[in-house]
């Protein structure tokens, strides 16, 4: 971000206000393509994906190849369709839900490390701000289930508040233990971390337990599968989304992959050393006498180690969600309240003497 | 302590199974083809005794109606004129909006010429093509065409129209594409038998 004011200021000759508003779009809109993008190769992925689980095909005519077009089928007819408002609806609650929803998400990309230096905002907070970023989420699904005036909307909408209230806790008290080993806040210090010592989900069997209990409550946090109450097909039509069409329901499903998104990056990011290759020091291969490669080459491999790291996370999630039942709400609540959030705080508590004492599989 | 054990019990069969239903989805993910055929363009294989839309041989059919008559929803209609052995078909319906497909026409065939086929695709987007015609041509060649005509002149007692002017045309007014159709279907009832 800092870069890119500066290359507008430098280059183009852009005074303060106007070199900042011009960084800013470059990367509300790249990332806004990114987004989008990946929406559409993550439904045709979760398509192939459930149907060769089932043993089928999935889409295959779309596109030449395997249906790779589908998802752009799909969202071209959905930017084409009627949006339709009920007539019994809140009319300006039901409008900027949606957007409300996505605007959650969408900031927590912002602190993402997708490689060395490449982030929109390098907050020292990153970790903190992720997790109170996702909480806005909730309050459009709220809206979108209250403004809908339907039952079964609303039903999914307090499905949902329950959920992912009771899920932060271990959500933060799982994230609260890589932080305790590394003793930052910030995204890229993990990296740097975990590319000079190893990865973190090998540093004690507490730090795996963690990443168990981050990764099984970030799938409550996204709705996905066995999670998916707010959403329950078979009891709740389509949950808080049931009323919406159109464009405004294509927002609901960017959402939820982009929220599996993020919650594979951060997984992969903080156990699983984001965009380093452990013991491989990257920024050496500019050098000409080890690879002699560019910064833009280094930048993307960078990019391609964290984004098969957070596809592997993203199939794992399909995977689940093709193998587990749904659950029903009082096991949900207590598949949080009485096994996550305690072994949360075990594996936060003996990480903690770990530490102390300097225990573990590598020095720390 | 039943309580505790139940408690890291829950824990140990929650992920025990977990790991199974992941292992059982893995294997079908990696390798299990798909069991499903991209149906217009594959087929699936049918069953040779499955019980399909009708043919109908017509040459050997001696419009004795015992086929209608076993028929338990009456959706098989006959008409045929008889001029001494040749028959004059006008029509030969299965009206597939009724029929069971229980097969109780074909048994009751003296001459063993109604058989059911493997076809099954009755799917139109216009009602009357629910009903199916058997028939491929009127029964009549074109020499019998001429006796008949001829017969029916001299009980007029007008003199014999010539061969060539009467000659009718073939086909019995059905359209060639049905008629390619039986004919492929025949063909590969014949091959099946
Ligand atoms: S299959 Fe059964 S219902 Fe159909 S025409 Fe034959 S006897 Fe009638
Ligand atoms: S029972 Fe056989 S011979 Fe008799 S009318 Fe039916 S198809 Fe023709």
């Amino acid at each position: 971000m800092e870069t890119l004011i500066g290359v507008f200021e430098q280059q183009l000759g852009l005074e303060g206000v106007w070199a900042l508003s011009a960084a800013y779009s470059v990367c509300i809109g790249s990332l806004l393509g990114f987004i989008t993008v990946y929406a559409m190769f993550a439904i045709w992925m979760e398509r192939k994906v459930a149907a060769h689980m089932q043993v089928r095909m999935g889409p295959m005519e779309t596109g030449a190849w395997h249906g790779w077009a589908q998802s752009i089928a799909d969202a071209v007819k959905l930017l084409f369709k009627e949006d339709i408002i009920p007539s019994q609806s809140n009319k300006v609650m039901f409008w900027i839900a949606p957007a409300v929803v996505f605007c959650g998400v969408f900031a927590g990309f912002i602190v993402i490390p997708f490689a060395l230096g490449l982030q929109i905002a390098d907050l020292n907070l990153g970790i903190f701000f992720l997790i109170s970023i996702a909480s806005i989420e909730v309050i459009g699904v709220i809206m979108a289930g209250w403004a809908s005036n339907s039952k079964y909307s609303l039903f999914g909408a307090i499905r949902e508040a329950a959920q992912v209230v009771s899920y932060e806790i271990p959500t933060a008290t799982a994230l609260l233990v890589p932080i305790l080993v590394v003793g930052s806040f910030r995204l890229d210090d993990f990296n740097l971390w975990q590319e000079a010592n190893g990865w973190l989900i090998f540093h004690s069997p507490w730090m795996m337990l963690a990443g168990l209990v981050f990764f099984i409550s970030s799938l409550a946090g996204c709705k996905r599968a066995p999670f998916d109450l707010p959403e329950a097909e078979s009891e709740l039509v389509s949950g808080f989304h049931t009323e919406y069409s159109g464009m405004r329901f294509s927002f609901f499903f960017l959402e939820e992959y982009a929220s599996m998104f993020v919650a594979s990056a951060v997984m992969a990011t903080l156990w699983f050393g984001g965009w380093t290759i452990p013991f491989v020091d990257m920024s050496t291969w500019t050098d000409p006498d080890s690879f002699g490669l560019s910064d833009v080459a280094v930048t993307s491999i960078g990019i391609v180690v964290l984004l098969a790291k957070t596809f592997f996370f993203i199939f794992v999630q399909m995977w689940l969600r093709w193998t587990l039942p749904r659950l029903r709400v009082d096991q949900v609540m207590t598949l949080g309240y009485k096994y996550l959030v305690p072994w949360g705080f075990v594996a936060l508590v003996m990480t903690a003497i770990f530490k102390y004492y300097g225990w573990g599989w590598f020095p720390n | 302590m039943g309580a505790v054990r139940d408690y890291f019990g829950n824990i140990a069969s929650a992920l025990t199974t977990t790991a199974k239903g992941m292992s059982v989805t893995l294997h079908h993910f990696r390798n299990e083809p798909p069991i499903t055929v991209q149906y217009p363009f594959e087929r699936m294989n049918i069953p040779d005794r499955y019980r399909g839309l009708h043919i109908l041989e017509q040459d050997k059919c001696i419009d004795c109606h015992l086929c209608a008559k076993a028929c338990p929803v009456d959706c098989i209609e006959i008409e045929a004129i008889h001029h001494g052995r040749t028959l004059e078909w006008k029509k030969f319906t299965i009206d597939y909006k009724k029929c069971i497909f229980c097969e109780f026409c074909i048994p009751p065939c003296p001459v063993d010429c109604i058989h059911m086929t493997t076809e099954y695709e009755l799917a139109t987007d216009n009602v009357d093509d629910m009903t199916e015609d058997l028939l491929s041509w009127t029964g009549l060649r074109p020499e019998d065409q001429f006796a008949i005509e001829a017969s029916e002149a001299k009980k007029a007692g007008k003199a014999a129209p010539t061969k060539a002017a009467t000659a009718a045309p073939e086909g019995g007014g059905d359209d060639d594409d049905k008629a390619a159709k039986i004919a492929a279907i025949k063909a590969r009832m014949a091959k099946k038998s």
